[in-house]
This record gives C-alpha cells, sequence and structure tokens, in this order.
C-alpha cells in the first residue's frame, strides 16, 4: 500500500444557485490575461446543456480520457504515444477556440466620445483576437438557465437512455447547475497525454499542475482531458489550467471559488488513497463498477493501522488529522452522498457532487399533503429531475448510488424537520435508509449549517528542508530578495 | 583567393553556426518560457491540418536526406557499390519528392498565414522572416534539383563536411552555379536565424515520451529552492 494525501473537493448541487460568483474571483485572479482571456478555469454550466467548450461530454467527439484497450489494459481513447508522435504536428482532437468561444469585449469609450446625435450610442462586440466587429455565437455560460437548450438539449449525452424530447418541454423541462473546475484527477488524462513531460501530480497534495518552463505547447493535454480543463494559452503558446489556488491552499486558506461561494456549496478537504490501487480501481471492466472502486481506494482516516502506515510513509501529522476531519471523505465515502463527474472516463476525478433534489413534477397523489409528499421517499423518482440523467451524470448510469444518495437527502429532511417543528426527530425516515439520529444531524450540520471550519479543513503545508523563516520574513517569496543577514541589520542581532 | 568567396563560404557559415549554438543556448537558459512552437491550431485549426502535415513530414524527409546524402563521404557509397551516378539519381528523384510535399505545405502554410485574419495579426515579423526564408530554401532547392543538374558529390559535398569538421575548403565552391550558392547561404542564414524563433521547438522533439510513465509525481522544491 502506497498512501498518498490528496486535496479534494465536494459541491453540493441541491445548494448551487447558479450565481457565477465562484467564477468571478477566479477570472479575476488567474486568467485577466490576454491569451487566456476564454478560459474559465472555474465555470457554471445549466445542465441539461452541451456546455463550454460545445459537447464537451462527448468523448466520441473530444476523444478525452481512457479507455479499455486489448486485454483491459487501459488507454488514452486518443491513442497512446506512438499515434500522438506521429500526428504531433496537428492534434486531430483539439477543440478550436469557437467552441468555448471568440473572447470580445467592447469598445466602452464611444459611449462617452461619441458626438450628440439623435440616437444613444451603442457599443458592438469585438473579437479580442483580431480587434474586428464580431458576432457573439457562444460563450462559457450561454445556456446559461437552459437558454437555447431547446437546439442544443438534444447533443447532451446525459439523456442516454431518456427520451430527451419529453424533457425539453417548456411544461416537462428540469434544471440544475453544475459548476466545473479541474478535477485533479488521480488518473490524468491530461498528465499522460503530455508529450513533454510538463504536466505532474504533487506527490505531497495531489494538485495537477502544468510546468510553464517545461511546456513546449504540443497541446495534447487539452485533447487528452475528458473535461476540457487544461487551456492552450494562444499568445504564449503553453498550457494554463486550475491550480487548485495552490498558493492560498499551502496557507490554509480555501480556492477562491470555495472561499466566495455564496451558497457555500463547496468543501475542502484532504483524503488519504493508495496510489498502488489507481490502476485497478480505472481498469474495471463494467464502467458501473468504477465509482464504487475509486471510493474503495480513499482510506479510512480513522482506522488506526492506516493512520500508522500514513505516519510510516511520512504523511505529516497535521495531514492525518486533518484527513480524520475532511468534510470530503464524509461527503464521499463515509455517507457515499457525494459522486464523482462522469468516472466512465477513468480518470478518477477528485471533484465529487452531491446530486440536486428537485420539486415533484406530476400530481399523483393530489390528496396528500405538499409538505408530506416532498418528505416521502418514493417521491425521488417523481422528482423534477430524472434520477437516470443524474445517475449517467454521476455514477456512469447506474441508478442505485444516486437514489441511495437523495433517500439520504430527503431523509435528513424529513428528520429535521420533526424535530425542530415538534420537538422530535421522525426516526422511521432514517431507519429507512439506515442512518442513526447522530448522522442524520451530522448531515444537516455539514450540508445545511455549513459552518466556515466545518466545509474547509485545509492542513497548511508541510514545509521542508532546513528553513530559516525568521531570515526570509518580508521577502515575498521574490528571489534575490532575502536579506543575508535576516530581517534586522546586523548589530541588532548579535545584541538579540 | 577571392575574398567574397571566404566571406560567403567559410565565415558567414561559422557566423551563422556560433549565432546558432551560442543563440539557442542563451535563449534556453535565460527564456525557457518562451521555448515553444507557438503552435496556432488553437485559432484556425481547419486550414493548418493539411498544410502543417506536409510541410513537416517534407521537411523532415529533406533534412534527413541532406544528412544522409552530404556528410556521408561518396568514398563510403562506393563500398556498397552506389557510386556518384547512382547517388545522384536517388537524391534528386527522392529530393524531388520530398521537396515537393515540403514546397507544397509552406506555400499552404503561407497562404493561411497571409489570409486567416486571428492568424495574420498574431504574426509577428519573425515569423513572417521565418515562414519566407523556409519557402526561399525549399524553392532554391527544388529548383536546383529540377533545373541544376550539378555534380555536387565533388564541390558542395566535400565542403560542408569541411565545415562540419572544422577544415573548411572554400575553393571547393568556386565552381558551384550561383544558384546552388543561394541554397546554401539561405540555408546558413536561416540557421543563424532561428534561434530567435519558434524553430526552437525543433530541439524540443518529445522522444522521451515513447517510453515514459503516463503518471508522473513531482514534490514540492525545498522552501530554499523557491527562493
Amino acid at each position: 500500500m502506497r498512501i498518498k494525501a490528496h486535496y479534494a473537493m465536494v459541491l453540493n448541487l441541491d445548494k448551487c444557485i447558479g450565481c457565477h460568483t465562484c467564477s468571478i474571483p477566479c477570472k479575476n485572479v488567474w486568467t485577466n490575461r490576454q491569451g487566456v482571456e476564454y478560459a474559465w478555469f472555474n465555470n457554471v454550466e445549466t445542465k441539461p446543456g452541451i456546455g463550454y467548450p460545445k459537447r464537451w461530454e462527448d468523448q466520441e467527439l473530444h476523444r478525452g480520457g481512457w479507455k479499455l484497450g486489448y486485454r483491459g489494459h487501459l488507454k488514452l481513447r486518443a491513442g497512446g504515444r506512438g499515434k500522438k508522435m506521429a500526428q504531433i504536428f496537428h492534434n486531430p482532437d483539439l477543440p478550436a477556440i469557437d467552441e468555448y468561444y471568440e473572447p470580445w469585449t467592447y469598445d466602452y469609450g464611444k459611449l462617452i466620445k461619441s458626438p450628440a446625435g439623435k440616437h444613444q450610442p451603442s457599443v458592438r462586440p469585438k473579437s479580442q483576437i483580431t480587434g474586428e466587429t464580431m458576432d457573439v455565437k457562444w460563450g462559457p455560460n450561454w445556456e446559461d438557465d437552459l437558454a437555447g437548450v431547446n437546439r442544443t438539449g438534444a447533443l447532451d449525452i446525459n439523456f442516454r437512455n431518456l427520451e430527451h424530447s419529453i424533457y425539453l418541454k417548456f411544461k416537462q423541462v428540469f434544471m440544475f447547475y453544475l459548476p466545473r473546475l479541474c478535477e485533479h484527477c488521480l488518473n490524468p488524462g491530461c498528465v499522460a497525454s503530455c508529450p513533454s513531460g510538463a504536466m505532474y501530480k504533487r506527490e505531497e497534495d495531489g494538485i495537477v499542475l502544468v510546468d510553464q518552463n517545461r511546456c513546449r505547447g504540443w497541446r495534447y493535454c487539452v485533447s487528452g482531458c475528458p473535461y476540457k480543463k487544461v487551456y492552450y494559452n494562444w499568445v504564449n503558446g503553453r498550457s494554463e489550467k486550475c491550480i487548485f489556488c495552490y498558493p492560498r491552499i499551502e496557507a490554509g486558506l480555501p480556492t477562491l471559488c470555495a472561499q466566495t461561494c455564496v451558497g457555500r456549496i463547496r468543501y475542502v478537504g484532504v483524503v488519504l488513497y493508495d496510489a498502488d490501487g489507481i490502476r485497478f480501481a480505472a481498469s474495471q471492466e463494467d464502467e458501473e463498477d468504477l465509482y464504487p472502486a475509486h471510493t474503495a481506494i480513499l482510506l479510512n482516516p480513522n482506522d488506526p493501522a492506516i493512520q500508522k502506515e500514513a505516519e510510516k510513509q511520512g504523511i505529516p501529522p497535521a495531514w492525518r488529522k486533518a484527513a480524520q476531519r475532511s468534510p470530503v471523505y464524509k461527503l464521499a465515502k463515509e455517507w457515499k452522498i457525494a459522486f464523482p463527474l462522469h468516472p466512465e472516463y477513468r480518470t478518477l476525478p477528485m471533484v465529487w457532487y452531491i446530486p440536486p433534489l428537485s420539486p415533484v413534477s406530476d400530481a399523483l397523489a393530489p390528496e396528500r399533503s405538499r409538505v408530506e409528499t416532498l418528505d416521502k421517499i418514493d417521491t425521488i423518482d417523481r422528482m423534477r429531475i430524472p434520477i437516470t440523467y443524474l445517475a449517467n451524470l454521476l455514477t456512469a448510469g447506474d441508478e442505485k448510488p444516486v437514489r441511495m444518495a437523495m433517500k439520504k437527502l430527503m431523509a435528513v429532511r424529513a428528520y429535521m424537520r420533526g424535530k425542530q417543528l415538534d420537538g422530535v426527530g421522525d426516526a422511521d425516515a432514517i431507519s429507512a435508509v439506515n442512518m442513526t439520529p447522530e448522522t442524520a444531524e451530522a448531515m444537516y450540520e455539514l450540508l445545511a449549517i455549513a459552518r466556515y471550519e466545518n466545509r474547509f479543513v485545509i492542513p497548511t503545508v508541510e514545509r521542508t528542508g532546513n528553513t530559516d523563516l525568521y531570515r526570509m520574513q518580508g521577502s515575498c517569496g521574490i528571489p534575490g530578495t532575502v536579506p543575508a543577514h535576516g530581517p534586522f541589520p546586523r548589530e541588532e542581532e548579535s545584541s538579540r | 583567393m577571392d575574398l567574397s568567396n571566404l566571406f560567403a563560404f567559410v565565415i558567414f557559415p561559422y557566423i551563422t553556426l556560433v549565432t546558432f549554438v551560442v543563440g539557442h543556448s542563451y535563449r534556453y537558459f535565460t527564456d525557457e518560457l518562451s521555448w515553444n512552437s507557438r503552435s496556432s491550431q488553437l485559432l484556425e485549426p481547419k486550414s493548418l491540418k493539411i498544410g502543417i502535415t506536409l510541410f513537416h513530414w517534407g521537411i523532415l524527409a529533406t533534412l534527413g536526406g541532406h544528412a544522409v546524402g552530404l556528410l556521408i563521404p561518396q568514398r563510403i557509397w562506393d563500398l556498397f557499390g552506389i557510386d556518384g551516378e547512382a547517388h545522384t539519381q536517388i537524391a534528386v528523384w527522392s529530393g524531388l519528392l520530398v521537396g515537393i510535399v515540403a514546397f507544397i505545405g509552406i506555400l499552404m502554410l503561407i497562404h493561411r498565414r497571409y489570409t486567416q485574419p486571428r492568424i495574420r495579426i498574431t504574426t509577428t515579423v519573425g515569423d513572417w522572416i521565418t515562414l519566407i526564408g523556409l519557402a526561399f530554401v525549399i524553392t532554391t532547392g527544388l529548383y536546383n534539383v529540377i533545373f541544376g543538374h550539378y555534380y555536387i558529390l565533388d564541390t558542395v559535398a566535400p565542403w560542408i563536411r569541411g565545415i562540419v569538421t572544422l577544415t573548411p575548403d572554400p575553393t571547393l565552391m568556386i565552381p558551384v552555379p550561383f544558384s546552388y550558392k543561394l541554397h546554401v547561404l539561405s540555408a546558413f542564414f536561416l540557421l543563424g536565424f532561428s534561434p530567435f524563433t519558434r524553430l526552437v521547438h525543433i530541439w524540443s522533439v518529445p522522444l522521451g515520451y515513447i517510453n515514459r510513465s503516463y503518471l508522473l509525481f513531482r514534490r514540492r522544491p525545498a522552501i530554499e529552492e523557491q527562493i
């Protein structure tokens, strides 16, 4: 067993209001530059829809991630090393920038500089590539709140085994938001696809990064990532991606997207996993076995044997402790209410999603009171969002785990409603899903109250090397700024 | 000795070669961030595909042919029973084939760069010099193959080997026709200019990828290394 620690995130889709607040600080801090103005390390999509870039989920089209090849061996869907080398001059699977969108701006000066006239001056979109006037045809949130999905929705692959035309009718329509960022996968397709070896996972915390010095711009990371979360900077010719805000994370602060989330839907924590199990977990023959195999290699931080082994393998004490308090471990493994996005891509993503509940869409039981209807667990099959759709999104089509998770979410609601209205929780509701009152209250605490210190359990980075931090203070990490004698002149230092 | 001949076929080639070596080293060690191919595929993939593929395979084969044909002395080919006449025939016909492939490719790339607005606006002066330079070298090379009919194995070939082995003999180049001289000199110019262009990506062919592990881990550098 090779134990490694990994940062992971959970997003509670049940609470996402689609406000895009997560995307804004991310954009302002990391991609507010020419060349990556089209890149959103974090974006929020409305489901159903084909997303950004167009149809990113359709790997028959984009050929990202892995598949099983001869004798069940994992293979990159776009082809192995030899094929990549032969096609290196023109990557056949690279999306054009128009699939994301042509970045644009407006000539705002025109609004105040135009001469007085009969009509208000107007500004037209101008391409940030050519500077020419252009028509805006797509964007990172083009399908916001289902805009245009009557046209694009049929191409959403999550309608597999569903009749999409029914769900795209005005009165039957459903929607929810899907905020997306780099999944920092355990078996990343981008890292495997990079010919230069510029991409890597950090040994200590699993964050996937592009070494900007080593990147030669072969562009295979962009097409190799099934989530299309590596972006090619068209100005400087290198790829860039979400860095999980590592300068913040190292200091114990949550990522910008998580910190700013007004709905408090994001959880950031540490999980321990068995790196020797990656191949096993990613090469399950049946796609529906991928999700359970993925959770199987996440290790129980409360198991004394695991703790001891982790200590032996050099996982720092603060990290082992953080793993025990990890909200991600609780939501994904212990309670099994959070799921990886599209496990069938076989990359073992480490950003997990709690499926959203939704209003009951039919009037099958008009005699029941509204509250009762919502509380009854059997109503989850009558919710507007079809379970099949969520299962296609989160568990490669296996409805059982998604259904169970939603039953648990409903049970916690029923229990807590009883507790708050009648002073006593609905014991039947939670025992039906084999849940103890303690678990129900812990879930309520973490999901509904979602205190900052419970959502974010982030150990600071373990400093390696023999470091005199006192001497380095004030140097801001800028090379060449550490004074040889420390922050004070030599005389003062000697008199201390 | 003719001074201009000495300059053209000893001094100039060595200036470009020194620029080539020093320029590449300097750029690699001081500005590795800019060391890449600056691919424009993202902006305009459709018009790129055929041209770029033809050009790369054509130019790679052409370079390989030049290396094998010019750097290996004729007396070694003779040992294998390939006399000068046969050698020339092989070189002319294979060179014609791959040269035309590269030529069509570069014309398509120039056309794309000129006509596609997104590509045109992101093209630098250096890009144009590189592109036109490549086209010029390929065109003169093809001209020589088709119209030249000059026997180079006793003149240009030993001269270039002399350059490589630091024993240059510019007198070998005196009887060489002008179009051949033009080809050689423009190629050396491109060589000397290449460290300042996107051509540096040639030296980063990711051969290591062939037997590399798919999954890579790296440890955070110790803080002393970061500062």
